[in-house]
C-alpha cells in the first residue's frame, strides 16, 4: 500500500473526514447509553413539572403566565445541561484504552474535541423537541411568528455549541468523568439560579441583582423571550446585555468558540501525546 | 527496501528519578519478526512507546519506515500498527463499528473500511462476535479484536507489547500463529515479551534489554549459544543406583545426578534427545520422563547481565 504524503489542502480534508468520523462514533455512542438518553428526555418534564407547577404556583411574574415566561429558561438550561454532558463524555474518553489507540492513528488531533462538541448538538435534538412538546403541552407557544421562534431555536443552538465546548475543556482538564460531573454542576447552578432564567431578578436584593442581570444566561434567555414573544416588559435600563440580548448572546458565543476551540484542540493534542 | 524497518539510536527515557531506558540501539530489518525480550521493568513498554510516537526520548533518535518518531511522527503513524497491554476497543461500539471507525481514522475511505472490517472478523474468527459489543467480550476475543485493528491498513511495521501475557494456552497458540503468518506476508513485527520460549519461536532475532540498557542480541540461535545450550533430562521411576549409573555413563561426562534424574548438555538439541531415547529403549532401563530443557530466562539473565533477577513469574502469570 503506498502512503504519498498528505499536502496541505489534502490535510484539511482528511481533518474534516476525521472530524466526521469521530461525530459518528460519539452518536453511536450516545445511542448506546439509553440510561443517558432516559435521563436527558426526562430531565425537561421534571422541570417543567417542578418549575411550571410546583414553584411557579407560588411565582408572580409581570405580564401573567409563568410557564410562557419559563420555557424560554428551560430551553437555555437544557443547553447548560447538554454541556454538562460533553464534559463526563470527553472526561470518559481521556480516561479509556482507547484514547491509546487514536494516540496511534494519524487522526487530526482536533477531530476528536470537535467530533464530541458536534455531535452532542444532534443528541439534544430529541432533547429539544421533548421540550419544546412539553412547554405546548403546559400552554406555552412563541407568540411572534414562526420565523423568529425558528430563529431563537437557532440561537440557541448555536449558545449551545459554544457552551459545549466549555464542557469540552473541562472534560479534558478533570481527572476522571466523575470529576468532570462534579465541576460542572456547580456553575450550571450558579449560572442558571442566579439570572432570569427561572425568576424576575428585579425582585433581588441589589448585589445579586447585578450579577443576575449581567449573567450572559439572562441575555440568552432574554434574547428567546423576545424571538418567542414571551416578555416581561422592557428590561432593566443601563444594562446593555439585556438592551442588546441578541447580539450579547452571538457575540459570546463568537467569543467562546474562538478561544475555547483552539484551546480544546491543544490541550487534546498534549494530553494524548508524549 | 534497504533501510531498516526500526532504527533505534542511542534512546533513553526517564520518569522522574527512574531511568527506563538508559542508552538503547538496534536495527530491526524490514520484513522480519525482533522479540524485545526482558523482565517486567526492563523498558520494553518505554522503548515500544517511544517508537510508536506516544513518548518522547530524553535523548537520541529512533527511525520507524523511514521515518524519525519524534519530527515526523504523522508519517510513522501512517504506516505502524499498535497493540500494547490494555484493551483499546470502544465498548459501546460493535467488534465491526470499532474496526470500520479505525479504518476510517486511517483514512481508508468508507468502502475499504467497511471490506477490510469484514475480511479481519473473518481471519481473526469473529465473524458472530463482530454484531456484538465489546463490552461482551472475553480477553482472548478483545485481544484479537485488537491485534485485527493494528492491521486495518497493512502496517509497514506492527507493534505487538506482550501480545500473549494473560492469554490461555490455546489463545497464546492462536496469536503465535497470526503473528506468524503476518510475518510470512512481509509485514516487520517488533514483539516485547517475557518468555524466552516465545522470542525463540517467533523471532528471527532477539534483543535482551535489562535496567534500559541491550544486554544481548541476535538470532535465537546465537543468543542461546552464548548463553547455553539446552540439556537433556532423563528421570527414573525411582532412585536406583544401579539404572542411575548406566544413564549417567550413556550422558557422557558432564552429566549431572541430581535425585532420580541424570542431565547432560544435548547440544544438537532434538537430534541428541532422539539419541538418548533411542539408546536408552536399547538398554532397557525404566525411564519415567525423557525431555530436552531450555535455559530459562533466569538463566539467561543471570549469564548476560551478571547479576540474579528478581524471582521469576510463573510462565502463565499476568503481568506488565
Amino acid at each position: 500500500m503506498s502512503h504519498p504524503p498528505a499536502a496541505a489542502p489534502g490535510r484539511l480534508r482528511l481533518s474534516i473526514l476525521d472530524a466526521y468520523t469521530a461525530t459518528r462514533r460519539f452518536l453511536i455512542r450516545g445511542k448506546r447509553q439509553p440510561d443517558v438518553i432516559f435521563g436527558s428526555l426526562l430531565t425537561p418534564v421534571i422541570f417543567v413539572v417542578l418549575f411550571g407547577y410546583v414553584f411557579g404556583s407560588s411565582i408572580i411574574v409581570p405580564g401573567g403566565n409563568y410557564r410562557s415566561f419559563l420555557m424560554p429558561g428551560l430551553f437555555a438550561m437544557s443547553v447548560l445541561f447538554s454541556a454538562g454532558n460533553n464534559a463526563v463524555a470527553v472526561a470518559t474518553d481521556m480516561s479509556e484504552g482507547v484514547v491509546d489507540r487514536f494516540k496511534t492513528l494519524p487522526i487530526a488531533r482536533s477531530a476528536i474535541v470537535i467530533g464530541r462538541a458536534l455531535s452532542s448538538l444532534v443528541l439534544g435534538i430529541p432533547v429539544l423537541v421533548m421540550m419544546i412538546a412539553c412547554g405546548l403541552l403546559v400552554g406555552w407557544h412563541p407568540q411572534n411568528g414562526l420565523g423568529n421562534a425558528v430563529l431563537a431555536f437557532l440561537l440557541f443552538e448555536l449558545f449551545g455549541f459554544a457552551i459545549g465546548w466549555l464542557g469540552v475543556l473541562v472534560g479534558l482538564l478533570a481527572g476522571s468523568p466523575q470529576a468532570a460531573d462534579v465541576i460542572m454542576n456547580i456553575p450550571i447552578f450558579l449560572l442558571g439560579f442566579i439570572s432570569s432564567v427561572f425568576v424576575d431578578p428585579a425582585k433581588m436584593p441589589a448585589w445579586l441583582r447585578v450579577i443576575a442581570n449581567w449573567n450572559p444566561m439572562s441575555a440568552i434567555v432574554t434574547a428567546g423571550r423576545q424571538l418567542f414573544g414571551n416578555t416581561i416588559g422592557p428590561p432593566p435600563s443601563g444594562v446593555w446585555s439585556l438592551e442588546h440580548p441578541i447580539a450579547t448572546t452571538m457575540g459570546l458565543a463568537a467569543i467562546i468558540i474562538i478561544v475555547v476551540t483552539p484551546l480544546c484542540v491543544h490541550l487534546y493534542s498534549r494530553r494524548v501525546s508524549r | 527496501m534497504t533501510a531498516p524497518a526500526i532504527a533505534a539510536d542511542h534512546l533513553a527515557r526517564s520518569f522522574g528519578s527512574t531511568r527506563a531506558l538508559v542508552d538503547v540501539s538496534w536495527e530491526v530489518p524490514a520484513g522480519g519478526v525482533c522479540a524485545l525480550l526482558g523482565r517486567n521493568g526492563a523498558g520494553k513498554t518505554t522503548a515500544v512507546r517511544i517508537l510508536t510516537t506516544l513518548l518522547d526520548a530524553d535523548r537520541g533518535h529512533a527511525r520507524v519506515a523511514g521515518f524519525d518518531v519524534a519530527t515526523q511522527a504523522n508519517e510513522v503513524r501512517r504506516r505502524i500498527g499498535v497493540t500494547g497491554q490494555t484493551a483499546t476497543m470502544d465498548e459501546l461500539l460493535t467488534g465491526w463499528e470499532n474496526l470500520e471507525t479505525i479504518g476510517r481514522f486511517c483514512h481508508l475511505g468508507a468502502a475499504v473500511s467497511r471490506r477490510r472490517a469484514d475480511e479481519l472478523l473473518h481471519q481473526f474468527d469473529l465473524v458472530d462476535a463482530g454484531r456484538q459489543l465489546v463490552k461482551r467480550y472475553s480477553g482472548g476475543m478483545r485481544r484479537r479484536l485488537d491485534l485485527a485493528a493494528s492491521l486495518i491498513a497493512d502496517p509497514e511495521v506492527l507493534f505487538l507489547d506482550e501480545p500473549t501475557t494473560g492469554l490461555d494456552p490455546i489463545s497464546r497458540g492462536e496469536m503465535w500463529a497470526s503473528i506468524r503468518s503476518l510475518a510470512s506476508g512481509g509485514t516487520t513485527v517488533l514483539l516485547t515479551t517475557q518468555y524466552l520460549d516465545e522470542a525463540d519461536r517467533l523471532a528471527d532475532t532477539i534483543v535482551v534489554i535489562d535496567r534500559g540498557l541491550v544486554v544481548a542480541g541476535g538470532t535465537p540461535e546465537q543468543l542461546k549459544a552464548s548463553i547455553g545450550r539446552p540439556f537433556v533430562r532423563v528421570t527414573l521411576p525411582d532412585v536406583d543406583p544401579a539404572n542411575l549409573e548406566r544413564v549417567r555413563r550413556l550422558l557422557g561426562d558432564a552429566a549431572d545426578v541430581d535425585g532420580r534424574s541424570v542431565s547432560a548438555p544435548a547440544p544438537a538439541g532434538l537430534t541428541t534427545l532422539a539419541d538418548v531415547v533411542e539408546q536408552l529403549h536399547r538398554m532397557g532401563v525404566p525411564i519415567h520422563e525423557v525431555g530436552l530443557e531450555h535455559p530459562s530466562l533466569d538463566e539467561v539473565f543471570s549469564t548476560v547481565t551478571g547479576h540474579a533477577g528478581s524471582p521469576s513469574p510463573a510462565p502463565a502469570a499476568d503481568g506488565r
